[in-house]
C-alpha cells in the first residue's frame, strides 16, 4: 500500500478529463490522470464527430494522428427522403473547402487516437497518467484534502489530494460516492447502435435521418469515416419503441429511402453506446469533488454530441480550478459551486436551452407533427444562422 | 413494470457491444458494475427495474428470480473482482 499527493486526481482520460488535466499542468498544478482501461476510447461508443471550432478553441491541434475524415456540412433528412442540405463549401466558398486557403467545419475522429492524443498531450504538459488504474473511493477529509482510494494492477494505492475530477463518463461512479443525484431516465438515454462500412458512397458531409419510422425518439446518421468508409447509426429511446436499436438499424438499412445505397454495404465494425438526450446534471459538484463531460451530463440534447461539450467543459474547469488552488481556497461544496456556476453561463444556459426545445418536441404525441418539428429543428440547428452552432 | 422481488441478471456475452449503457441507466444507488462495464451479474438486484434490459441495443440482457444461490457458471465466479 503506497499513499502520494496531487492537487488534483482525475479519474477518466477522455476528452474531459485528459483536457482538464492539461489546462490544469499547463498552469503549475500537479495532476493524476487515471484511467482504468489499457487502450484510452475503446471499446468505441461514439461516431466521432467534432467541430474544428471546438478543437481550437481548447488548443488541441488539428492532427493526421487522429482525424479520419474532414466534415463541410450536414444533410438533415426527414422520414420520406427529403434533404435540406447545409454544405459550407458552397454557403460560404472562400473559407470551407479542401483548397490550401480553406478549411474544413470538422472532422470525424478515430476516438482510440484522439483520446490517446490528447492524453499524450497532458502527459506532455507534466500530468502524471496511470492506465489500468480503477477509481475505487473518496473520503473527503477536512476543508481542502480528501483521499482518493484507486486500484492499479490490482494493488490498492491511496492518494491525497485538493480534490477528485469524475470525468468517468456516462458510466460514472464518482458522482455516486458523494451522492449526487446522477441518474437519468429511460426516457433522456437513447440506445445507439452502429456500423462501420464499407462500400457506402459519402460526400463530406454529416447525414442526419429523422422520423419516427427510422429512428424513434432519436435519429439515424450515415458519417463518412476516412478510407472510403462510412459509419451508418442510429439511437432509439426505449419507451417509444418495442424493439431495440439493432432491429431499427437492420429496418433503416433494408427499408429506408438509402435501401439502394447501402444494398452492397460490408460490416467492418460493431459499436454502441447510451447517449443521454437529457439536461446536464443539476448538481455538478459535492466536497472536495467536480464532474465534467459526461459524467456532469455535458452532453448537447439535440444532437447527443459529446465531444465539444468535453472539451470546453474540461477547459472551464480547469480554468476554475486553476484560480481556484492558486489562492489555496477550501474545497468544500459550497466552495466549488461556483464552477458550476461559470460552466452555466459559458455552456450550461445554451444547453438548458437545448433541453427546453428537445423536450417540447416530444411532448407532442402526434407522430407526423413530432416528426415534422424534429426534421425542422434539425434543419435549423445546423444552419449557419443557428444561435446554438458553437455547441 | 418493476418485478419487485430480487433478480439475477445473465448477459449473452456473444452478443454484448460492451457500450455501457445499462450501467448508465442503472438506478442502483451504489456501483452495480461487472469487470466488463456491465451491469452486476454475480449478486442479486433488489430493484429489479428491468430498465438495463431496456436499454440494451441488442437485447442481450434478461434473468431469473433470485433463489439465494448462484447458478453455475465460470462468469459468476468473480465475485472477488467486484
Amino acid at each position: 500500500m503506497s499513499e502520494s499527493r496531487f492537487d488534483v486526481v482525475i479519474i477518466g482520460s477522455g476528452p474531459a478529463g485528459s483536457t482538464t488535466a492539461r489546462w490544469l499542468a499547463q498552469e503549475g498544478i500537479s495532476v493524476l490522470l487515471l484511467d482504468k482501461r489499457q487502450e484510452l476510447g475503446a471499446p468505441i461508443q461514439c461516431s466521432g464527430a467534432v467541430s474544428r471550432h471546438a478543437l481550437e478553441e481548447v488548443g488541441v491541434p488539428i492532427s493526421e494522428e487522429f482525424i479520419q475524415e474532414a466534415i463541410y456540412g450536414f444533410g438533415i433528412y426527414n422520414e420520406a427522403g427529403k434533404c435540406t442540405k447545409i454544405d459550407y463549401r458552397q454557403l460560404k466558398p472562400d473559407e470551407y473547402g479542401a483548397g490550401e486557403s480553406q478549411v474544413p467545419l470538422g472532422y470525424v475522429v478515430d476516438r482510440r487516437r484522439f483520446d490517446r492524443y490528447l492524453m499524450t498531450q497532458a502527459e506532455r504538459a507534466g500530468v502524471t497518467v496511470q492506465l489500468k488504474t480503477e477509481g475505487i473511493a473518496y473520503q473527503p477529509l477536512d476543508d481542502h484534502y480528501c483521499s482518493v482510494t484507486v486500484r492499479h494492477y490490482n494493488q490498492t494505492q491511496h492518494i491525497k489530494a485538493r480534490l477528485v475530477v469524475g470525468a468517468d463518463g456516462l458510466m460514472s461512479q464518482v458522482g455516486k460516492w458523494a451522492g449526487l443525484r446522477t441518474h437519468i431516465r429511460i426516457n433522456e438515454l437513447a440506445s445507439c447502435l452502429q456500423f462501420v462500412v464499407d462500400k457506402v458512397p459519402t460526400d463530406g458531409l454529416l447525414e442526419i435521418i429523422t422520423g419516427h419510422e427510422w429512428a424513434p425518439g432519436g435519429y439515424a446518421w450515415v458519417f463518412p469515416k476516412g478510407h472510403g468508409y462510412a459509419e451508418i447509426g442510429l439511437g432509439v429511446i426505449p419507451t417509444l419503441t418495442k424493439r431495440d436499436a439493432q432491429w431499427h438499424l437492420k429496418h433503416f438499412m433494408e427499408s429506408s429511402f438509402f435501401k439502394k445505397r447501402f444494398s452492397d454495404c460490408r460490416i467492418l465494425e460493431v459499436q454502441g453506446g447510451g447517449v443521454p438526450l437529457a439536461s446536464p446534471l443539476r448538481t455538478q459538484y459535492a466536497d472536495q469533488m467536480i464532474l465534467v463531460g459526461d459524467a456532469a451530463r455535458h452532453v448537447n440534447p439535440i444532437t447527443g454530441g459529446g465531444i465539444h461539450t468535453a472539451l470546453s467543459g474540461g477547459y472551464i474547469a480547469a480554468r476554475f480550478l486553476t484560480d481556484h488552488l492558486k489562492h489555496d481556497r477550501p474545497t468544500r461544496a459550497a466552495d466549488l459551486k461556483a464552477y458550476q456556476d461559470a460552466w452555466l453561463q459559458k455552456l450550461g444556459n445554451k444547453m438548458w436551452k437545448l433541453y427546453e426545445v428537445k423536450t417540447d418536441i416530444f411532448r407532442e404525441k402526434d407522430i407526423p407533427t413530432r416528426d415534422k418539428r424534429l426534421f425542422q429543428t434539425m434543419a435549423g440547428y445546423f444552419s449557419p444562422d443557428s444561435e446554438y452552432k458553437k455547441i | 413494470m418493476s418485478e419487485r422481488s430480487p433478480v439475477l441478471f445473465n448477459i449473452g456475452w456473444n452478443a454484448c457491444i460492451n457500450c455501457g449503457a445499462c450501467v448508465a441507466i442503472c438506478p442502483q444507488p451504489e456501483p452495480f458494475i461487472s469487470p466488463f462495464d456491465t451491469i452486476s451479474v454475480d449478486r442479486p438486484c433488489d430493484i429489479a427495474c428491468m430498465l438495463c434490459e431496456s436499454i440494451c441495443p441488442v437485447t442481450t440482457i434478461d434473468h431469473v428470480a433470485w433463489e439465494g444461490t448462484l447458478p453455475q457458471s465460470p462468469l459468476n465466479n468473480r465475485s472477488h473482482h467486484t
